[in-house]
């Protein structure tokens, strides 16, 4: 079984911040209150933050899981069990960073050179790492941020400042978060005070107080960089930049983001202040070295307690790498996308299945897992219609076929559902205006229909233009699958015309 | 008997002694008898029924008394502002008032003349004094930093130890108190010094509430009396007259920004002095002379001289050089693209200035600096202005009427000014009043004013501004071309400075590079230092002549100006170059450079099916679109429109069958 979370915004005007918020308190019920659903798997289908949705996945905590395969523990296996789950479990909901990192290794080492001199020569720089979603890049600053803090040298002056785009929403907030973090003697308790200009005052002239050899240096990480370039003036990036390239305190500029046309953002006298340093995350994964990671990602370590055990999972682990079925989803999932998060996810949800009864992934699970993470959102979505709704979301897809795609109203997938019913309906009986409408309705609040762009909200409802948001493929595939779906229907469906 | 009893006491007696001797010298000259009427009325005083120790103020003749009233009063209000942090913050303004005893010198010649003058003459002057003794004087406060109490005293002392007069009464006053009170001060080590601290106690805690009516209400005036009798009493004794005129000129500027100096002595958060903490291990030095290049080829070393620039510095040195000279004011505003040294070049007149004047080639002036860019709100430029002429904080408002009066007034000896506006259209606004007042003031009579403005566009003043205030800015424009690659080259031979780490070809293929792309400077010096990035680790294996060669230059440049598209869209999954293939035949087939996504995955099921791949669902393709969007390999409409979201590309389509073809 699987749960899905439909959240629609309605008007349209949920900033992303608002988004992230649902996504967290979804989270913290999932990983609350998730107990009773020990099995079942959760897909967030949350609109129109998609990237959100990818970004930010929640699983249930290892905790909770681990209790529930607590009842197993005076078993040998059962512990056993309860450790490959929360090993494998903290490797892919990225709470653990790798030792090093694979496959970056040049960006690693210009990434910690140069943050090395910012943190020991008080060289002010600047530089962006860019690359696609889930491509590391978080992961690899992180890791250059452990390396470069195993100095001491660098640990014991570096200070560090981490903004978020989609957190700072514009400067304002930005200067007061970065003032907090710093630590500036304008801060009570936790808090900052003083109007914007204040502020802005009052961080420059800090900045511009310090000088190389003397001021600690600072590290700004500003995560979601292309958001800040939306900000009014870039103010906070020119300051950030002209501080980087003056003689003042010595910082570093950080930005991640994932938008590769980024510089084009900036306005030319930010971009001329930048650097132009960009450390690109492209990675050029064969699928062999894809096959590898997997296998790298699920294998125990060595210094698993049971020997024994850890040896039996890893070879189980290879064979299952080398089936053939297994390979094919994977390649198929590669060819999807190289991105590391979508992997974790399906792996995640394999290692979800193992049990005391069953210690070790088999390839069906494998399968299981892939059609989950493929399973199309709309088509399911479309399993929980009434009849009716799914005649009329039929009556659409033929006034689709009939009239290339323009825009219709109610009336006229009323007069087509009313052609069907006189023409060959056994199991179907007409319906009421007002239940057509309330059908029509929930259609339209489930987002499978929208408002066509120019229809103005004004006119009636039953003469409101509307499209349709499914392709044919989803509803025919749809219809397939559908409990107990009428003969009629179905080739009314199939039939080229209504 | 009651303190006020005694003090009231004390000060007639100290009153009819002045007076005495202010019959003996001769009498004040014309002009300045006017300013004694408001002294004698004592109608003049704002609150009724004023408190003990502002009848001493008014009543008595010894100036200096009054100053130290009027320190005390402030001291009060030190600790009034501890309650309310927002006046806190004015306290640098403040405070050095009692500080500065450097510029005496000048002050003793100016009050020759003022005392003689008509009063009108001498507001301004004074205020115009205030202004410049202030500079220093922070520089002072910053270093005592925290400890306000102790400087009180401390600047009390050279005042009494030259005033045998007031030294006398107030001793013979402190010795009644002490009497009364019987107490000894807090801080013995400062007891030799401070005379007046157990009076201040006292004026604290006898008159607290009518105390802060009257600074509400009655400080204008009181500041007005206060510098009046100063003077007055200054015409009397000629010994301490600098003195006094100093301190009373300091005070003078307060009469507007009122409520705002209260300063305090417990410092709240507000007062905290912006820093960066320093560092427990000290900076290292470059060890090799790669770093040493690298440490020198930073943008923000400042370079011994600017090469290249030397008419643009002639230039605005002697536009600036003659106004200053002259004591008129003027516009000039300076044009040219990012990185062609304008500000910097501006900096270098400056210093070069700045030193004529320390030398005594030209009058003194001062420098101002705000930026555009470094502010929230156009009209925080006033706000900016007036806290770097002054030391003052005001609202924009009150800050504008400020400037505006400070640069209309006459006011001899007023030095001229010379203010750098960096980023100047950022300071537009709709009715463009920031532009205008700053583009007015210099022509103002008595401004002494001396603008220059800097932006990025040659044709700013035709672009955004009204007419009157293009007007105003004049005809006196400069711009500044992009660098060319002879003079990239130079600028980057000057920075290195005989530090061998280049080969000459490098260099040159460096500057040509930036030279034929924009001319801007930083790009030329960042490519240099990367390219000695590269240089150190490929040296590790080959050993190499050490030296920055083409080869790193051009990696180093490659880095700089490639685009990634084409690696991205190579580095992209096969579903996602199926998808930009299926665009491009949407697109083909359309006609038109626009589709929506499910057109185009008409196209991509068909690209599936002849690659031999499983056809993929339409979530899925809808997630493959938003992954070439996310990194704007594909323009998309907001994903809420699913499958009816138009779909664009942002490569040239040339772009991608190339990246697609190379593979």
């Amino acid at each position: 079984m699987h749960v899905m979370f439909v959240f629609q915004s309605r008007g349209g005007g949920g900033g992303r911040v608002e988004e992230m918020g649902i996504m967290r308190q979804c989270g913290t019920l999932l990983s609350g209150g998730a107990d009773g659903v020990a099995d079942e798997w959760v897909v967030g289908a949350i609109r129109p933050g998609k990237m959100l949705a990818e970004k930010y996945c929640f699983f249930q905590s290892p905790s909770i899981m681990s209790k529930r395969k607590g009842k197993d523990a005076h078993l040998p296996v059962g512990e056993c069990i309860t450790l490959v789950q929360q090993i494998l479990r903290e490797r892919l909901c990225h709470q653990q960073l790798p030792d090093k990192p694979d496959g970056i290794e040049a960006q690693h080492k210009h990434l910690l050179e140069l943050l090395k001199r910012t943190a020991v020569h008080g060289e002010s720089n600047s530089v962006l790492i860019v690359g696609p979603r889930g491509a590391g890049k978080t992961m690899l600053l992180k890791c250059v941020l452990r390396d470069l803090l195993e100095e001491k040298e660098a640990q014991k002056n570096l200070l560090q400042v981490h903004l978020n785009g989609l957190l700072q929403t514009d400067d304002r907030i930005a200067l007061k978060e970065i003032t907090r973090q710093l630590h500036l003697e304008n801060v009570v308790g936790d808090k900052v005070f003083g109007s914007f200009a204040e502020n802005l005052a009052f961080l420059l002239e800090a900045l511009k107080k310090g000088d190389r050899s003397s001021s600690r240096p600072v590290l700004f990480v500003l995560d979601e960089f292309d958001l800040f370039a939306h900000h009014k003036n870039q103010t906070l990036l020119y300051n950030l930049f002209d501080v980087s390239q003056s003689a003042q305190a010595p910082i570093a500029v950080v930005g991640v983001t994932c938008r590769l046309d980024v510089l084009e953002l900036l306005e030319k006298r930010v971009k001329s202040r930048f650097s132009h340093r960009q450390i690109h995350l492209l990675s050029n994964l064969t699928f062999t070295e894809y096959l590898e990671r997997v296998q790298t990602q699920l294998c125990l370590p060595d210094d698993f307690p049971d020997s024994k055990f850890a040896q039996d999972w890893n070879d189980s682990i290879m064979t299952l790498c080398e089936d053939k079925s297994v390979e094919e989803v994977l390649q198929r999932h590669f060819n999807s996308s190289k991105d590391f998060r979508s992997m974790h996810m399906l792996l995640m949800l394999c290692l979800s299945r193992v049990s005391v009864a069953k210690p070790a992934i088999k390839p069906a699970d494998l399968l299981e897992a892939s059609r989950l993470c493929f399973a199309d959102a709309k088509a399911n979505m479309l399993h929980g219609l009434s009849i009716l709704e799914l005649c009329l979301i039929i009556a659409m897809k033929h006034l689709n076929d009939v009239y290339e795609g323009e825009p219709f109203n109610l009336q006229m997938v009323h007069n087509e559902f009313k052609k069907f019913l006189q023409r060959k309906s056994n199991s179907m009986y007409n319906f009421d205006q007002p239940v057509i409408m309330k059908a029509f309705e929930h259609l339209q609040q489930l987002e499978l229909i929208r408002p066509a762009d120019g229809s103005s909200a004004k006119t009636q409802r039953e003469y409101q233009l509307m499209r349709l948001m499914l392709d044919h493929s989803q509803i025919m595939e749809a219809l397939q699958k559908y409990p107990q779906c009428p003969t009629d229907v179905k080739q009314w469906a199939m039939s080229a015309f209504g | 008997m009651t303190r006020e009893d005694i003090l009231s006491q004390l000060l007639t007696r100290s009153r009819s002694r002045t007076r005495a001797l202010a019959q003996r010298l001769s009498p004040p000259p014309g002009p300045a008898s006017p300013s004694l009427a408001p002294r004698k009325a004592p109608a003049a005083w704002p609150p009724p029924g004023p408190p003990p120790q502002q009848t001493v103020s008014s009543e008595t003749e010894s100036s200096r008394r009054v100053q130290q009233v009027r320190v005390h009063l402030t001291q009060h209000r030190h600790l009034d502002a501890s309650v309310s942090p927002q006046q806190g913050d004015v306290m640098e303004a403040e405070l050095p008032s009692g500080t500065e005893k450097t510029p005496r010198r000048r002050n003793a010649t100016s009050r020759r003349k003022s005392a003689t003058r008509g009063q009108q003459a001498t507001t301004p002057s004074r205020k115009k004094e205030s202004k410049t003794l202030r500079e220093p004087a922070l520089g002072v406060l910053a270093e005592v930093d925290n400890e306000n109490s102790p400087m009180l005293p401390a600047n009390a002392t050279p005042r009494s130890s030259k005033r045998k007069s007031a030294q006398l009464v107030s001793s013979r006053i402190r010795k009644q108190l002490n009497l009364l009170e019987s107490r000894q001060d807090l801080d013995s080590d400062r007891e030799d010094e401070d005379e007046f601290v157990p009076s201040k106690k006292e004026l604290q805690s006898s008159s607290e509430e009518e105390e802060e009516e009257e600074e509400e209400a009655g400080l204008d005036s009181d500041d007005e009396v206060v510098t009046k009798k100063s003077r007055h009493a200054a015409a009397g004794s000629r010994t301490p007259r600098s003195k006094q005129k100093s301190r009373s000129s300091t005070r003078t500027p307060r009469k507007t920004p009122n409520k705002k100096i209260a300063p305090s002595t417990p410092r709240t958060p507000r007062h905290a002095t912006p820093s960066i903490p320093s560092r427990s291990l000290p900076a290292r030095q470059p060890a090799n002379v790669l770093e040493e290049a690298r440490t020198r080829l930073h943008v923000s070393s400042v370079p011994e001289s600017l090469p290249c620039r030397e008419q643009e510095f002639q230039d605005i040195y002697s536009f600036v050089e003659s106004k200053i000279i002259d004591g008129t004011g003027g516009c000039m505003y300076i044009s040219g693209v990012p990185g062609t040294g304008k500000t910097a070049t501006v900096h270098e007149v400056m210093r070069c200035l700045q030193h004529a004047a320390d030398v005594d080639e030209i009058p003194p002036f001062h420098f101002i600096e705000i930026n555009g860019m470094k502010m929230t709100d156009p009209h925080q430029a006033y706000v900016q202005i007036l806290q770097k002429l002054t030391g003052q904080k005001a609202t924009a408002d009150h800050a504008a009427a400020l400037l505006e009066k400070r640069f209309s007034n006459p006011a001899p000896r007023k030095e001229s000014t010379v203010l750098l506006v960096d980023e100047l259209d950022l300071l537009w606004t709709r009715k463009q009043n920031v532009m205008y007042n700053l583009f007015d003031w210099p022509t103002r009579r008595h401004a002494r004013l001396v603008v220059l403005t800097i932006a990025n566009t040659m044709d700013l003043p035709e672009r955004i501004m009204i007419n009157r205030v293009a007007s105003r800015l004049g005809l006196t424009r400069m711009s500044f071309q992009p660098y060319s690659f002879k003079q990239l080259q130079q600028i980057i031979t000057s920075r290195l400075n005989k530090v061998k780490a280049f080969e000459e070809d490098a260099l040159q293929l460096v500057s040509r590079k930036v030279a034929a792309l924009s001319g801007d400077a930083r790009r030329c010096l960042d490519i240099c230092r990367r390219a000695t990035e590269i240089c150190e680790h490929s040296s590790a294996d080959t050993s190499a002549t050490g030296l920055v060669g083409m080869s790193h230059v051009m990696e180093a440049l490659n880095e700089m100006f490639s685009s990634a598209y084409i690696t991205a869209i190579k580095c992209a999954s096969l579903q996602e170059q199926l998808f930009l293939r299926a665009v491009i035949a949407e697109f083909r087939r359309l006609g038109l450079e626009e589709a929506t996504f499910q057109q185009v995955f008409v196209q991509h099921q068909a690209l599936c099916r002849v690659e031999g791949l499983q056809p993929v669902s339409v979530s899925e393709g809808l997630a493959v679109c938003q992954r070439l969007g996310a990194c704007r390999l594909l323009l998309l409409e907001p994903s809420r429109l699913g499958v009816l979201q138009r779909v664009r590309l942002n490569v040239s389509q040339d772009d991608v069958l190339y990246a697609l073809k190379a593979d």
